[in-house]
C-alpha cells in the first residue's frame, strides 16, 4: 500500500498540475462564452418584452416585464403565495420521486430482460402516444381533488421518460465491456451491478433530466387543468380578474422552479455520467 | 493442454441460407506454449478464440482443456482484447483488479492484489489515473495486467497489439516476450501480423479461409530467450516470407503465385 500508494500520489499530483494550468483556463474560457450568449439572448428578449408591455393601452392583457417582477415581489410578501407554493410542491415532489424510481426500476428490467420489454410493450406504447393530460380528469373521478390525484398525474407525466431513456441506456451498453466481464466468468448479477449498471448511469441521468422537466409540466397542468388548488388556482383566479401582472408573475414564479430543478437534475447527471463527459472532451 | 476437435461454427444468413465460417479445426497446444494464430481477416480467428474462452458455443466439434470439455468462460483462462475494453469510469488499479472483482473479491481487496501487476507492466505511477487519459499502449498494459492478475493458467490474446502504431506495438512485443519468459504461461495469441506471430510463438497455426481451418502450423526454430536480434536471423526471415506467401494466395492477389 504505502510505496505504490505514495508513488501514484505523486504521479496524480504532479500531472495533474500541469495538465490543470493548462486545460483548466482555456475550459473555463470556453465556459464563459455561451454564457455571454445566453444572458446576450434572454437580455434582448426580455427588453422587447418591456418595450413592448410599455406600448400596451392597457394592462389588462400584456404588462412590461417590470411590473410582472414588481407584482412577484408583491406577491412573494404574501402567506397566501407560499401556502399556494407548497400546495403544489409537495404533491409534485411525491410523485416526482415516485415517477423515477418506478421508472428506473422498471426501465432497467425493459432493457435488461427481452421478455420483460415484450410484456410492458403495450403499456409503455400507450402511455407514450397518449397526452396524458387527458388523464386528469379520469384520475380525478377515480382518486379525487386531493393529494392523490395530483401525485399520480405527476408521476405518469414523468415515468414514461424515466422509463425509455433508462430502458435505452440499459439496451446500448457497450457489448465489449459486457463480453470482457462475462470473460471474467462473472455471474450474471454482478455483471449487472458492475458492468451494465454503471455504464447504463448516463441514459438513466438523461431520463431522470427529461423526466423531471415532464413532472413540472404534469404538476402544472392538472392543476389548471381541474383542481384548482396551489399555483394553479393562482392562475386561474388572476387570468379572471385580468391581473396580468400577477398572473404573469406566478408563471414566471414556476419557471423559475422548473429552471431551478432542471438545474438540479442536471447536476446529478453529470455526476454519475462524468466520465462519459471527460471522455469525450479528449476524443 | 488445449485441444480443439473438429469445431465447426455455421451462421444463419439474414436470406434463410447459412453461411459456413469454420469447418472442421482441429488442433493442440501444448502447456506453456506460446501458440499463434494468424490468419486473414473474416477466417474466424477470432471466434475460434472466443469458443476457447466459452464466450462462443461452437456448432459441432468441442474445446477441451487438460480433459474437461469447455462450456462457458472458466477460472483458468484469461482475455486480452484487441480494443482494450477498459471501464471508462474506473481508475487504472481498479480496472486492472476487475477481472478479481468479477469473481467476487471486494473492489478494495481487488484493488490492492492489483498492485503488484500494476507494477509488473510499469504502470504504478499511473493507478489513479483513468483509461482515456493514458495512450493506446498503456491501455493494453492495463487490459494484459487485468488479465494476469486473475491468475490464469492460459492467456487468451486476440489482436491485443492491433490497435496500437508500429512502435509502441514492437515494444508491447518484447515486454509480452520478457513478461512470458518470466510466467510461463499458456499463450493462444490471435494476430494478423506475420512478424509478431513469429517473434512470439513456438508455433504459428496459419488458418484458411472460407470457410475457416487449419491450413498449416509452422513451427518456430528460434531459440529462447528471444531478442531484438531474432527478427534478423535468416530463420525469422524464411518463416515470414512462408507465411506471406501463403496468406497472400488466400487473398485474391491475381499475380499471387498459385498454391500447391
Amino acid at each position: 500500500m504505502s510505496v505504490v500508494g505514495r508513488q501514484a500520489d505523486g504521479a496524480v499530483g504532479s500531472e495533474a498540475t500541469i495538465e490543470g494550468s493548462g486545460t483548466e483556463s482555456t475550459r473555463t474560457a470556453n465556459r464563459w462564452v455561451p454564457w455571454l450568449f445566453r444572458i446576450g439572448s434572454v437580455g434582448v428578449v426580455l427588453l422587447i418584452w418591456e418595450l413592448y408591455g410599455r406600448a400596451q393601452e392597457t394592462t389588462l392583457f400584456f404588462v412590461p416585464f417590470t411590473s410582472v417582477v414588481g407584482a412577484l415581489w408583491e406577491l412573494a410578501q404574501t402567506a397566501e403565495f407560499w401556502d399556494a407554493y407548497r400546495q403544489t410542491f409537495i404533491p409534485f415532489i411525491w410523485g416526482w420521486l415516485l415517477s423515477l424510481a418506478v421508472g428506473i426500476i422498471l426501465g432497467l428490467l425493459i432493457g435488461r430482460f427481452s421478455a420483460f420489454a415484450a410484456l410492458t410493450k403495450p403499456y409503455v406504447t400507450f402511455l407514450n402516444a397518449l397526452p396524458i393530460s387527458t388523464l386528469v380528469p379520469i384520475a380525478v373521478i377515480l382518486l379525487g381533488i386531493g393529494f392523490a390525484s395530483r401525485i399520480l398525474i405527476v408521476f405518469l407525466f414523468g415515468v414514461i421518460e424515466v422509463t425509455l431513456n433508462t430502458a435505452a441506456g440499459v439496451r446500448y451498453v457497450n457489448r465489449d465491456l459486457v463480453e470482457m466481464g462475462e470473460s471474467f466468468n462473472a455471474p450474471q448479477w454482478r455483471l449487472f451491478r458492475k458492468v451494465i449498471f454503471p455504464a447504463s448511469l448516463p441514459g438513466i441521468m438523461a431520463g431522470v433530466r427529461i423526466g423531471t422537466g415532464r413532472a413540472v409540466v404534469g404538476m402544472v397542468v392538472v392543476e389548471i387543468l381541474l383542481v384548482a388548488v396551489g399555483m394553479g388556482r393562482l392562475i386561474l383566479r388572476y387570468r379572471g380578474r385580468f391581473q396580468s401582472a400577477e398572473l404573469f408573475a406566478v408563471v414566471l414564479a414556476l419557471i423559475i422552479f422548473g429552471i431551478l430543478l432542471q438545474m438540479v437534475a442536471r447536476r446529478i447527471e453529470r455526476r454519475a455520467s462524468r466520465w462519459k463527459y471527460e471522455m469525450e472532451q479528449t476524443l | 493442454m488445449i485441444e480443439i476437435q473438429e469445431i465447426g461454427r455455421r451462421f444463419n444468413t439474414r436470406d434463410g441460407g447459412s453461411f459456413e465460417a469454420l469447418k472442421d479445426v482441429s488442433f493442440s497446444v501444448g502447456d506453456k506454449e506460446f501458440f499463434s494464430i494468424i490468419g486473414p481477416s473474416g477466417c474466424g480467428k477470432t471466434t475460434l478464440l472466443k469458443m476457447v474462452a466459452g464466450l462462443v458455443k461452437p456448432s459441432s466439434g468441442k474445446v477441451i482443456i487438460d480433459g474437461q470439455a469447455v462450456t462457458g468462460p472458466g477460472n483458468d483462462r484469461a482475455m486480452v482484447f484487441q480494443h482494450f475494453v477498459l471501464l471508462p469510469w474506473a481508475d487504472v488499479l481498479t480496472n486492472v483488479g476487475f477481472g478479481l472483482e468479477m469473481r467476487g473479491l471486494s473492489r478494495k481487496e481487488s484493488r490492492e492484489a492489483a498492485k503488484p501487476f500494476l507494477d509488473r507492466v510499469g504502470l504504478t505511477r499511473f493507478a489513479e489515473h483513468y483509461p482515456h487519459e493514458l495512450s493506446g499502449g498503456m491501455q493494453q498494459r492495463v487490459g494484459l495486467a487485468r488479465a494476469l492478475a486473475v491468475g490464469p493458467d492460459i492467456l487468451l490474446m486476440d489482436e491485443p497489439f492491433g490497435a496500437l502504431d508500429a512502435q509502441t506495438r514492437q515494444l508491447m512485443q518484447e515486454d509480452l516476450m520478457r513478461l512470458w519468459d518470466a510466467e510461463q504461461k499458456t499463450v493462444i495469441f490471435v494476430t494478423h501480423s506475420m512478424d509478431e506471430a513469429a517473434y512470439l510463438s513456438d508455433r504459428v497455426l496459419v488458418m484458411d479461409t472460407h470457410p475457416g481451418g487449419v491450413r498449416e502450423i509452422l513451427d518456430v526454430p528460434l531459440p529462447r530467450p528471444r531478442d531484438e536480434s531474432a527478427r534478423r536471423t535468416p530463420v525469422f526471415n524464411e518463416l515470414t516470407a512462408h507465411m506471406w506467401h501463403e496468406l497472400r494466395g488466400m487473398m485474391g492477389d491475381p499475380t499471387a503465385p498459385a498454391p500447391e
